[in-house]
C-alpha cells in the first residue's frame, strides 16, 4: 500500500508537468486549430533557459523561470508569425512546418549548450518528507502546488479578462470574432505566447526532476501532446486529467514494465484513443457535408 | 519518347560506380535506401493523406527482423529479407488500425507513439541486442557475387529500385493511386463517390509498410548490422523532412529530395548540428512558400509567369442532353419512414417520412436549419439516423456505409462543393467512373496490363463525359482555380459518372445567376429524362415551382407539408415557416408563374 502511495505521488508530479504541456498544446489548438509539434522543444528551450538563469547567472530559481517564460514566449510569437500565411487552410502542413521549427530549436539547443546536456539541483531540500508514513518528495509537492497555481490563473484569465473572452471567441467561430472587433491574428500570437510559456513553466520545473538534455523535448512533447489527446483536445479540464492519467500510467508502467515502460504506455494510449477517438472531455465532431 | 530518356539515365546508372570510390559509393548506396524509405512515406503521407510518422519503423523492422532470422534463428540470408518485408507489411496493416479511427494530427501522434514504442523494444530486449545492436549479418549470397563489395551490392540495389520506383509510379497513375488522391483532398466526398475508404487507408499503409521493409531489408545486407539510433524519431523527422523537401504528392520529388539531402547530410557530416539547423529551416521555409516542394516549383513557377499573360479564357460548353431512357427502377425509388436524428441535446429530425416514386423530381425546401441537409446526410450514410429507416427500392439501407450506397446508385453533391481540389477536373470524373471494388487491387501486382486496359477505357468514358457537360475545354484545369458556375457543373457531373439512379442535389443553384439557373433547370429535367430519379434541396422558389413534381416542406425537423408545387406553396403554415414572410415564396422570377400570389 504504502509503495503504491508512493509512486502514485511520483506519477502526480510527473503528471502535473505533463498536464502543463497538454495546456500549451491545448490552448494554441483550441484558438486557432494547430497542432504545435514544436511544443516539445520549447519545453525543453524552457528547461535550459530557466536552468542557465538559475545555475549559471545564479538567480533565484523562480526568477530564473519567469525570465524562461518569457523568453520562450517570444519564441511562441516568431512561430505563430511564421505560420501565419497557413492558417486556416492547410492543417497537415502547418502540423509539418512545426516539426520544422522543433528540428531548429533543437539544433540551437545543441549550438548554445552543447550535446551532452545537464544535471540540475533541486531548488528544495531534497530530504524526503514523511506524510502519513508515505515518503514523499518535497519538490514533487512544489510542483504540484506550482501547476494548480498556474491552471487557476489561466482559467481566471479566459473567464474574466477582456482578451481572454476575445480568445475563447476566436477559438469558438473566427469569423464572428472578426465581426465584433477582435483581432484574430492578435489573438492568435497571444495563444501562442502563452502556450509556449506554459511549456516553459513545465521545462523550469521538470528540469529538477530529469537530465536537461536537448533531446528531452522529444518525449515531454509527445507524452504531453498524448495526454491533451487523452483528456480530450483543446479542453482544459481534459488536458489537466489527460495529464494526470498519463503521469499515473508513466509511474506504474515503468514500475511494473521496466525498460519496457514507454512501450505499455503507447500501445495503451493507442488502444485508448481508438476506443474514444475525442478523449474523455473532447466534444464530440460531426463531419459536416 | 518519355522513355528513351530512361536510356541515358540507365546507362549513367550502369556506369556510376566506376567513377567513385569506397566512400562515395557507400553514401550513394545509403542515399538509395533512403530513397526507397521516401517514396513509402510519399505514398502514405502524399499521395494518401495518412500523416505516418511511423515509416521509419517500419525500415526498422524490416532491418531487424532480417537481422534477427539470420543470427538468431539461423536462417539464410534471402528466406530472412523475404520474411522481414513480409512482417514490415504485417505491421503496416497493423498501424493502420488506429488510421481507421483517426485521422491528421491523432493519427501523426499515435503512429510516432508506435515509433517510440518500437524503439523502447529494441532498445531494450535481449534477442535484439538492445543498445549494442546486432552485427555480424551474413553477406547475402549472390551466384558467388560478392556482395560485400560495396559497388557490386549497388547494382542489387539499384535493380531494386528501379522496380519499386516503376511500381510506385504505375501505382499512383492508376485508378488506385487518383482514388487515394481523392481521399486525400476530401475523404468525405471520394466516400460518396463508392471508394471504400478504410480500404484505400489500409492499402496505403501496406505500401508504406512495403517499401519500409525492402529499404530495411537493403540496409540490413549493406551495412550487416544494425542499432537502435538508426532508426530514432531524429531520422524519423530527417526522413520527413526529404519527403516535404522533395515534394511529398511527386513520387519522383520524393525520390530527389531523399537522395539530396542523404548526400548533404554526408558532406555536412563534420557539421551536423547546422545541417540540422538548415534542414529544420529550409522544411519551415518550404511548407510556407513552396507546399509541394521541389517537385512543385515549375508548375508554381508556370503559374507566376502565366498570371501576367493574358490568354484566351476557356468557354462554358452547353450541356448535350443524353439519349431519353426508361425510368431505372420502378415503385419507389427511396422511402424514409419515420426518420429521427439528434446530436446531443439537439433534434435535428423528428419522425420525417417520405416517399420518393422512381422517375420523380422532388423538391425539399424549408427555412435554413430545418433539417434538408441532415436529411440528405441520413440518406447518402453519412449519419446513421437515431430512429426510423431508410429504404431504397424497398431495401433497408439504414447504417450502409457511404461508398457502399454510392455502389448500389445513389450519387450526390454538396451544399459547398466538395471537388477534390488537387485533381484536375478529368480526374474528378475519373474517380467517379471507376466502379471497381478497392480490392480489385490485388491485380495491380498480378495483372498490370489488366489494369492499364481498365484505366484506357475509363479515360474515354470521362472524354465522353466531360463533352456532354461541355467541360472538355477545363479537363486539364484544378477546379479550384475556375468559376463557381463551372464548379457548379462539374459536381452535377461527377455525381452523374456514378451512373446512379437516385440521384441528391443539395442546393445546386446556390450562387448561379438566373442564366445559368435556367440552363440547371434544363439539366435536371434531362437527366430524369434519362431515367434518374431525383431529390433536390433548392432555396430558389422560382426553380422548385418549375421544376419539382412534389414539394416536401421541413420546418424544425418536421414535415409540415408534402404536395404539389402550387398547392404546398399557398398553405398558411408554410408561409409561416419561411419566417412569416410571403414575400419570401414569390420574389422570384419568370420562369415560376405558378408561384404563389
Amino acid at each position: 500500500m504504502r509503495a503504491f502511495l508512493q509512486t502514485l505521488i511520483g506519477g502526480i508530479g510527473f503528471g502535473a508537468v505533463y498536464a502543463l504541456v497538454a495546456m500549451g498544446f491545448s490552448i494554441v489548438y483550441r484558438t486557432m486549430g494547430l497542432v504545435n509539434f514544436a511544443h516539445g522543444s520549447v519545453v525543453m528551450i524552457g528547461a535550459y533557459a530557466a536552468s542557465t538563469f538559475s545555475m549559471t547567472v545564479a538567480l533565484p530559481f523562480p526568477v530564473a523561470i519567469v525570465i524562461a517564460i518569457v523568453v520562450t514566449g517570444l519564441i511562441g510569437l516568431v512561430i505563430e508569425r511564421v505560420l501565419r500565411p497557413l492558417e486556416g487552410r492547410d492543417f497537415d502542413l502547418m502540423l509539418i512546418g512545426t516539426i520544422g521549427f522543433g528540428t531548429v530549436l533543437e539544433a540551437l539547443a545543441i549550438l548554445i549548450w552543447g550535446a551532452t546536456g545537464h544535471a540540475v539541483p533541486s531548488p528544495v531540500g531534497s530530504a524526503p518528507l514523511d506524510v502519513f508514513g508515505v515518503r514523499v518528495r518535497a519538490y514533487s509537492l512544489v510542483v504540484i502546488a506550482v501547476a494548480a497555481g498556474a491552471t487557476v490563473l489561466l482559467a481566471l484569465f479566459l473567464r474574466r479578462t477582456k482578451l481572454g473572452a476575445a480568445m475563447q471567441a476566436v477559438a469558438m467561430d473566427p469569423q464572428a470574432a472578426t465581426a465584433v472587433g477582435v483581432h484574430v491574428g492578435r489573438s492568435n500570437a497571444m495563444a501562442f505566447a502563452i502556450g509556449a510559456g506554459l511549456a516553459a513553466l513545465a521545462g523550469g520545473l521538470i528540469g529538477p526532476m530529469l537530465y536537461v538534455s536537448p533531446v528531452m523535448g522529444g518525449s515531454l512533447g509527445i507524452k504531453g501532446f498524448a495526454a491533451a489527446i487523452f483528456g480530450g483536445f483543446g479542453s482544459i479540464p481534459g488536458a489537466i486529467v489527460g495529464g494526470m492519467a498519463f503521469g499515473i500510467l508513466d509511474s506504474f508502467a515503468a514500475g511494473t514494465f521496466q525498460g519496457y515502460s514507454e512501450l505499455v504506455v503507447f500501445l495503451v494510449f493507442t488502444v485508448a484513443i481508438m476506443i474514444l477517438p475525442t478523449g474523455i472531455f473532447g466534444e464530440r465532431t460531426v463531419n459536416r457535408a | 519518347m518519355r522513355r528513351l530518356a530512361l536510356i541515358p539515365l540507365a546507362v549513367a546508372a550502369v556506369l556510376l560506380p566506376y567513377g567513385l570510390d569506397r566512400y562515395a559509393i557507400h553514401v550513394v548506396d545509403v542515399a538509395i535506401v533512403f530513397a526507397l524509405l521516401g517514396i513509402g512515406l510519399g505514398l502514405v503521407m502524399g499521395v494518401a493523406g495518412q500523416v505516418n510518422l511511423a515509416q521509419i519503423a517500419f525500415f526498422g523492422i524490416g532491418a531487424y527482423a532480417c537481422a534477427i532470422l539470420t543470427t538468431r534463428a539461423g536462417l539464410g540470408f534471402w528466406v530472412a529479407a523475404a520474411l522481414a518485408v513480409l512482417v514490415a507489411v504485417a505491421v503496416g496493416l497493423v498501424v493502420a488500425i488506429p488510421a481507421l479511427r483517426v485521422q491528421s494530427h491523432y493519427l501523426g501522434i499515435v503512429t510516432l507513439g508506435l515509433a517510440l514504442a518500437f524503439i523502447n523494444w529494441i532498445t531494450n530486449t535481449p534477442e535484439a541486442g538492445g543498445s549494442e545492436g546486432i552485427s555480424d549479418l551474413p553477406v547475402p549470397p549472390m551466384f558467388g557475387i560478392d556482395l560485400t563489395s560495396e559497388h557490386l551490392f549497388y547494382y542489387l540495389e539499384i535493380v531494386v529500385f528501379a522496380i519499386g520506383l516503376a511500381f510506385a509510379l504505375f501505382v499512383v497513375a492508376s485508378p488506385l493511386g487518383r482514388r487515394m488522391r481523392a481521399m486525400r483532398d476530401d475523404s468525405l466526398a471520394a466516400g460518396a463517390l463508392g471508394a471504400d475508404i478504410p480500404l484505400l487507408r489500409v492499402t496505403a499503409f501496406v505500401l508504406s509498410g512495403l517499401y519500409g521493409g525492402l529499404a530495411g531489408v537493403l540496409y540490413a545486407g549493406l551495412i550487416r548490422y544494425v542499432a537502435p539510433e538508426t532508426f530514432s524519431v531524429a531520422n524519423m523527422f530527417l526522413l520527413l523532412a526529404m519527403v516535404i523537401i522533395g515534394g511529398r504528392q511527386s513520387i519522383l520529388g520524393c525520390v530527389a529530395g531523399a537522395v539530396a539531402l542523404s548526400l548533404l547530410r554526408e558532406v555536412l557530416a563534420d557539421f551536423s548540428v547546422y545541417a540540422q539547423l538548415g534542414y529544420g529551416t529550409v522544411v519551415v521555409l518550404m511548407v510556407v512558400f513552396a507546399p509541394t516542394g521541389l517537385a512543385g516549383l515549375p508548375r508554381l513557377l508556370r503559374a507566376r509567369l502565366s498570371r501576367h499573360r493574358s490568354g484566351e479564357r476557356a468557354e462554358l460548353r452547353p450541356f448535350t442532353p443524353d439519349d431519353p431512357a426508361p425510368v431505372q427502377g420502378g415503385g419507389d425509388m427511396l422511402e424514409v419512414r419515420g426518420v429521427s436524428m439528434r446530436f446531443k441535446g439537439l433534434r435535428a429530425l423528428e419522425e420525417v417520412s417520405l416517399t420518393v416514386p422512381a422517375g420523380q423530381i422532388r423538391g425539399v425546401v424549408g427555412p435554413n436549419g430545418s433539417g434538408k441537409t441532415t436529411l440528405f446526410n441520413i440518406v447518402s450514410g453519412f449519419y446513421v439516423a437515431t430512429a426510423g429507416r431508410v429504404l431504397l427500392e424497398g431495401d433497408d439501407v439504414g447504417g450502409v456505409a457511404p461508398y457502399r450506397l454510392a455502389r448500389r446508385g445513389v450519387a450526390r453533391t454538396f451544399q459547398n462543393l466538395r471537388l477534390f481540389g488537387d485533381l484536375t477536373v478529368r480526374e474528378n470524373l475519373l474517380v467517379a467512373l471507376d466502379h471497381t471494388r478497392t480490392a480489385w487491387t490485388w491485380r495491380y501486382v498480378a495483372l498490370p496490363h489488366a489494369v492499364v486496359r481498365h484505366d484506357r477505357a475509363l479515360r474515354d468514358q470521362a472524354a465522353r463525359l466531360l463533352d456532354r457537360y461541355g467541360l472538355t475545354a477545363f479537363a486539364d484545369a484544378q477546379p479550384r482555380s475556375l468559376p463557381y458556375g463551372i464548379q457548379r457543373r462539374i459536381e452535377i457531373a461527377r455525381a452523374m459518372a456514378l451512373s446512379p439512379r437516385l440521384l441528391l442535389l443539395d442546393e445546386p443553384a446556390a450562387g448561379l445567376n438566373g442564366e445559368e439557373v435556367l440552363r440547371l433547370a434544363e439539366m435536371v429535367r434531362s437527366l430524369r429524362a434519362s431515367g434518374v430519379t431525383i431529390v433536390i434541396i433548392e432555396h430558389n422558389m422560382g426553380l422548385v415551382m418549375s421544376l419539382c413534381d412534389q414539394v416536401t416542406v421541413l420546418s424544425g425537423g418536421r414535415v409540415i407539408a408534402d404536395g404539389l408545387p402550387g398547392e404546398v406553396a399557398v398553405l398558411p403554415e408554410v408561409v409561416e415557416a419561411y419566417l412569416g414572410e410571403p414575400a419570401y415564396l414569390s420574389d422570384d422570377n419568370e420562369d415560376a408563374p405558378e408561384a404563389a400570389r
